[in-house]
């Protein structure tokens, strides 16, 4: 038996929600902050599980501040957990504090155009092969470079358009072929809807792309103490 | 852009940050899944959102 962390929060709740698998949640203190925690037995590994994180992450946000802890994150027991927040409890205090009521948005920009984009196996036509070789990776190479040029043009956009703080906006350039941007974006406490009608608008106006805009969630991108 | 294909976007969105993100406590803690399956748990769920894409595809057609 070992326990499942789900998420760092400064008080327990007179009735949480259920764990794991149904399991009855654990609240682990460790000084002022404290960890909930699910028993599990072996591995607790499945897609279901991952899901199930979530499940419990979200309730637990929607009821009190807290930041999510990464799916996956395990210890021996309840004391194996005390120690591993108490070791950096002042830091996750801090982050508690600047994102534990805030939840987080997340913006997916599609190329409009990706199927024309040369790609790695472009072929160049004619001269020897060790040339056409060279001729290709140089064609990817300045392919990818003109496309992140592209992509950080619309993170720009999309800041400015919303006014953001750069602090409360994570971007990810070109994560594959098809997307120009994934970002996650932090909204104020209180205000994530009407965020996200402003982000809807707002990437739904950039050229180029089409925009998927999803959450809000508990602040998964963010909580990461620094 | 269709509702299913941004259903599957969104499902990838979520399952990133359910596999990379979240504070990471190190120590005593095992970042794992089933072992070594944290990559292949990733990707059942990529494959999975795909096939549950097109299974609506299929229905819808």
């Amino acid at each position: 038996m070992s326990v499942l962390l789900h998420a760092i929060a400064d008080r327990a709740l007179a009735d949480p929600p259920r764990g794991l698998r149904g399991a009855a949640l654990e609240f682990v203190a460790a000084g002022p902050l404290g960890v909930w925690a699910s028993p599990v037995e072996g591995d607790a590994a499945t897609r279901d599980d991952a899901f199930d994180h979530h499940r419990v992450v979200e309730a637990l946000c929607a009821r009190q501040p807290c930041l999510p802890v990464r799916f996956g994150t395990r210890a021996a027991d309840a004391e194996g957990a005390r120690s591993l927040v108490s070791a950096r409890a002042e830091e996750l205090a801090r982050a508690l504090e600047r994102v534990g009521r805030r939840r987080e948005l997340a913006v997916t920009l599609l190329w409009l155009d990706a199927a024309a984009r040369p790609g790695r196996g472009h072929a160049v036509e004619g001269g020897p092969p060790g040339r056409a070789f060279l001729e290709r990776k140089r064609a990817a190479y300045e392919a990818d470079e003109r496309q992140r040029s592209r992509a950080e043009a619309l993170a720009r956009a999309l800041e400015a358009g919303l006014s953001a703080d750069q602090a409360d906006v994570r971007h990810a350039f070109c994560p594959s072929p098809l997307v120009a941007l994934s970002t996650a974006i932090l909204a104020p406490a209180g205000e994530a809807d009407a965020m996200k009608e402003r982000v809807v608008r707002v990437a739904s106006g950039l050229g180029g792309v089409r925009a998927v805009v999803s959450g809000p969630w508990p602040p998964y991108t963010f909580a990461g103490a620094t | 852009m269709n509702e299913l294909e941004a259903e599957g976007l969104t499902l990838l969105e979520l399952t990133d940050r359910l596999l990379h993100r979240g504070v990471v406590l190190t120590g005593e803690a095992t970042i794992s899944v089933a072992g070594v399956d944290l990559i292949y748990l990733g990707l059942n769920l990529v494959l999975s959102a795909v096939e549950t894409m097109e299974q609506h595809k299929r229905k819808s057609a």
